[in-house]
């Protein structure tokens, strides 16, 4: 084993608070994405990108399961936890931005970015100077070393496996053990289930690396294969068969999917203005006013989500109710143009900022009308 | 789930024929069948399912269309999402009109005579019925086995509810049933001590507590016994949350949506009030989930051939044992063209339904030396009753229903009058007239409302109304039928049912008590009464004065029924056949009386029975 690049449990909390940042910073782009397609048009995308979007908020809650299990508190409150995009993610030797973008070819493809199953080289360093210097978050950054960023999502994960396998291991010598936190606090499938991936409780370092190793399969991942260890297909292979138009099947080869054609309309959907702000959307309209709704109705998503991780697992049935509501705000967003922006439309811009949100009463009853 | 579920072609099922003898043909994809193709396949038998449906829906794609024919459709009747088919007919209450006495509607696919109509139904797809069905589950009560002993009225069970509990619980397992044991202990339903279901309870909805805020802790009196009341939830074949505390704390884990490709949307209830016709994302049971299951075990050793209606049963004139199956195979539902082939095997299923199977055997000429095939149909009869609430409730969130009363399910009083389960219904008055299009109607065309004030109206209108539906006990009686006659054809040729049915004076004198406890208990909760019964309902029945509207609860029942004499009953405890020893009639058909217990759960109690049975004489 490689010496960990986490030597302490304070390290070790941060990690998985970026890693918690990283899960939830995919599912804003999954969802403008999403609920731009047009109504009962590309069935096969919808059904695809959701089923990824639902599995990033499960590996969202294993991130907050394992920082519960030693002892952390999950926050999603915190300023600067959702990126304002577009924001970057390491691949390699680059980085690329993530947008929040409408459905399209370039916007799947930036999603097979995203979920590129890659690992450092043998023999390249997993640490690589960050190149880019933006004003936009960086995911993947040493929490420490915050000039340097992890080659890719998995060596970032893997980090933070070494580091609990180290941890717990000096933790044992002394007879002790980092998983101190209270199992209460674990979401179970009670609260949380997808047909891919069971969600189980973290309590030791067993179920920690399951945990750890679910994430890493499913997508963000390492794993060069098709399907992962419990026959699921990883969340790469999942996008990539809207590229190539065909489901893919087990005993397949990558890039060549042999299943059932997909049928894509890539035109069908509504072209939201990519990035959008607040500040595209004209003050004081009906418009700004559904856009300044949406992000507070997400900061108290964020909220709810924050204090079911926090002891109060049923907040997490609440929160779901909540999510229908701001799909229905979204949607006003995306369907309606955006004034003097040639044709493009509005769209969440999930600026959470309290600075950001807006005018906040005139904003909260208009969303009431649309939900 | 993921499931490799597919159709055979006819041309791969000849050739397989020749090859490999199919030791079961089970005819119809509903709930009975799945259990019995799903139990005979684990044990590794080699079965042919029939199907009459195009079977579409076997992908998720399918099954989405059906959602999108909901969607688009004017109507929202049950059968709103399945395309017409007229190979494989089914009841459609749209197309129902009032009759008079002795006058005969051969126009609808089942045929019907004056005066009284039912509009109970049934759906010919890929998954039956479960394909619309509500998904409440409830047990047969104890008392409900002995009703001739105990209340002097309909039959006994030649099973009682001790025998039939392990099988509930397997059902219960297999549906997915949501419910919490403290509220489904009554009226002497027993459970295993440490039981509890698959999943937890479904909340109430908040209609429901409205309505339990003024009516729990109050009581009626009926024939000198006070009952208490109180609105408990019903247990749903629909996903909750699983209880960790199942099968000895290893839990459930749920069945989502089907899918061919790694679509597993693992869906739970969310609460969308179309749980009938359909449920928009799978949390609520269908036997496709059973089938799936069966297909993902057993491919090789389980076919499925669609556009496939069985229409004879031929029998060995000696043995009476069946030797084969006449099937008609047609290439498209819009042309009668068809191909008839024979299908031989060892045991034969008959699994469509209580008015389908009887309706095969009767076109084959087999009527049962006890003469009972298609005799003593039950259905239970609804009576709707529907009023204003006193204030904003909620209406048309959550299910359809989650909610009710089943204080009079049992009693004393049954000697007297049927026994009735009450909904409340989370739709509104949607079953009784049509809302919420026929609110948006009213406002608009008698109001005059339009823009902002109309949708303000349409809440106010909508969200107070609170709709009670009677479920009322039917006993068995001879008169009610199922018949063919050969004048009465389908596309295919084969004989349409023809059903005769008369709301007996039993359920009557329960559907009159039921229309003064809904009185009582829109008094107590403040409520306006709304309903009203037009002597133009094809359903309307003049009872002691009064006219109510009886509908239909497509809870089909008793025509091949079951028990110990093979002179009184067509089928053993076993749903064997008593003359034909290789054939299995099964399902709702086999159940002697019904109760106030919707009866998918206990014919799917009966199926696992009888594959237990059929498991031994294929050794």
């Amino acid at each position: 084993m490689d010496s960990s690049d986490i030597t302490t449990l304070e390290e070790l909390k941060s990690y998985l608070y970026s890693a918690m940042q990283l899960e939830h910073a995919t599912l804003p782009p999954y969802l403008v994405a999403l609920y731009s397609i047009k109504p009962g048009t590309n069935l096969d995308a919808t059904q695809i990108i959701r089923v990824v979007a639902v599995e990033e908020m499960l590996h969202l809650t294993f991130a907050a399961n394992l920082l519960n299990a030693i002892g952390g508190e999950p926050d999603l409150t915190v300023p600067g936890f959702v990126p304002n995009f577009p924001t970057y993610l390491p691949d390699g030797e680059q980085e690329f931005l993530v947008h929040l973008a409408p459905f399209s070819r370039q916007t799947i493809e930036n999603f097979l970015q995203i979920e590129r199953p890659s690992l450092a080289p043998s023999g390249v360093n997993k640490l690589v100077a960050r190149r880019e210097h933006g004003p936009f978050l960086h995911l993947g950054t040493h929490p420490r070393q915050t000039t340097m960023r992890y080659y890719s999502i998995g060596d970032f994960y893997k980090a933070i496996e070494d580091g609990l396998v180290y941890l717990e291991g000096e933790a044992q010598k002394q007879g002790k053990t980092i998983f101190t936190g209270d199992a209460g606090r674990q979401i179970t499938s009670q609260y949380y289930y997808s047909g891919g991936g069971h969600l189980h409780p973290v309590t030791d370092l067993a179920t920690a690396v399951t945990a750890i190793r679910l994430v890493i399969e499913q997508g963000e991942g390492q794993t060069a294969t098709i399907y992962d260890s419990q026959k699921e297909l990883a969340h790469y292979y999942r996008f990539d068969q809207l590229i190539h138009g065909r489901y893919y099947r087990s005993g397949d080869a990558i890039e060549h999917p042999t299943g059932e054609p997909v049928s894509v309309d890539w035109d069908a959907a509504y072209p939201v203005k990519t990035d959008v702000k607040l500040a595209d959307i004209p003050a004081g309209s009906e418009l700004h006013q559904a856009a300044a709704a949406f992000n507070q109705a997400y900061a108290r998503f964020l909220a709810e989500i924050t204090e079911a991780y926090n002891g109060k697992p049923h907040k997490l049935m609440e929160a779901v109710a909540h999510m229908f509501e701001f799909r229905n705000a979204m949607t006003v967003l995306i369907r309606n143009p955006l004034p003097g922006s040639n044709g493009l439309y509005a769209g969440p811009t999930f600026e959470v900022s309290p600075e950001a949100a807006g005018a906040p009463q005139a904003g909260a009853e208009s969303l009431e009308v649309v939900a | 789930m993921i499931s490799s579920i597919k159709k055979t072609s006819l041309a791969e099922i000849k050739a397989r024929l020749e090859q490999h003898p199919i030791e079961a043909v089970i005819v119809g994809t509903g709930i009975s069948g799945a259990i019995i193709a799903n139990e005979l396949t684990k044990a590794g038998k080699n079965v042919l399912l029939l199907e009459a449906g195009p079977g579409t829906n076997l992908t998720l794609q399918g099954y989405n269309e059906f959602l999108s024919n909901f969607y688009g459709a004017t109507s929202k009747d049950n059968q709103a999402p399945y395309p017409v088919n007229p190979n494989a007919s089914m009841p459609r209450s749209t197309n129902l009109r009032k009759l008079q006495p002795g006058e005969t509607d051969s126009a609808t696919y089942m045929v019907q005579s004056g005066p009284y109509v039912t509009d109970t139904n049934y759906t010919r797809v890929y998954g039956g019925t479960t394909m619309h069905w509500e998904a409440k589950t409830p047990r047969m009560l104890p008392e409900d086995f002995k009703s001739q002993t105990l209340f002097g009225q309909g039959v006994d069970w030649p099973l009682g509810y001790d025998d039939l509990e392990e099988f509930y619980q397997v059902a219960e397992r297999e549906i997915g049933v949501s419910a919490d044991v403290e509220d489904q202990s009554y009226l002497g339903v027993t459970f295993p001590k440490d039981y509890v279901y698959p999943m937890k309870g479904l909340p109430l909805s908040y209609l429901d507590q409205q309505v339990a805020k003024r009516l729990d802790g109050t009581e009626v009196e009926l024939y000198g016994q006070r009952y208490p009341l109180k609105i408990r939830p019903f247990p749903q074949g629909r996903n909750g949350i699983p209880n960790d505390k199942y099968d000895r704390g290893q839990g459930y884990v749920p069945v989502g949506a089907v899918s061919n490709h790694q679509i597993e949307i693992g869906e739970r209830c969310q609460g969308n009030t179309n749980c009938v016709p359909i449920c928009p994302v799978q949390a609520r049971y269908h036997s496709g989930k059973t089938l799936a299951k069966a297909f993902q075990r057993a491919t090789g050793s389980i076919h499925l051939l669609v556009q496939a209606v069985a229409s004879r049963v031929v029998i060995d004139p000696v043995s009476g044992r069946v030797t084969a199956l006449e099937v008609k195979v047609y290439k498209d539902p819009k042309s009668s063209e068809h191909e008839t082939v024979t299908i031989a095997a060892t045991i034969f299923v008959l699994a469509s339904n209580a008015i389908e199977t009887p309706r095969l055997m009767l076109a084959s000429g087999l009527r049962s030396s006890s003469g009972l095939i298609g005799r003593n149909l039950m259905d239970h009869s609804y009576l709707l009753s529907w009023a204003t609430m006193p204030e904003i409730c909620g209406t048309m969130r959550g299910t359809s229903v989650t909610g009710g009363i089943i204080d009079l399910r049992g009693g004393a009083f049954r000697r007297h009058q049927a026994a009735f389960s009450v909904d409340i219904h989370n739709d509104g008055w949607g079953w009784a007239v049509g809302s919420p299009y026929s609110d948006l109607t009213t406002l608009v065309d008698q109001y005059n409302l339009f823009g902002p004030e109309l949708r303000r109206g349409l809440i106010n209108r909508i969200s107070s109304q609170l709709l009670l539906a009677f479920m009322i006990e039917v006993m068995p009686s001879e008169s009610n039928r199922v018949t063919v006659d050969p004048q009465y054809t389908d596309q295919l040729g084969n004989m349409r049912p023809v059903v005769s049915f008369t709301v007996p004076e039993y359920t009557m004198r329960g559907a009159a008590y039921a229309r003064e406890f809904a009185r009582t208990v829109f008094a107590r909760v403040g409520a306006a009464d709304q309903s009203r019964y037009d002597p133009g309902d094809y359903g309307y029945v003049a009872y002691n004065g009064q006219g109510y509207a009886i509908r239909g609860g497509n809870h089909l029942a008793g025509t091949h029924v079951m028990g110990n004499d093979r002179n009184r009953s067509v089928v053993d405890t076993n749903q064997r056949s008593w003359d034909h020893p290789n054939l299995y009639l099964v399902g709702g058909g086999s159940m002697p009386t019904i109760g106030t217990a919707n009866v998918t759960l206990t014919l799917a109690a009966l199926c696992y029975r009888s594959a237990r049975s059929m498991l031994d004489q294929l050794q």
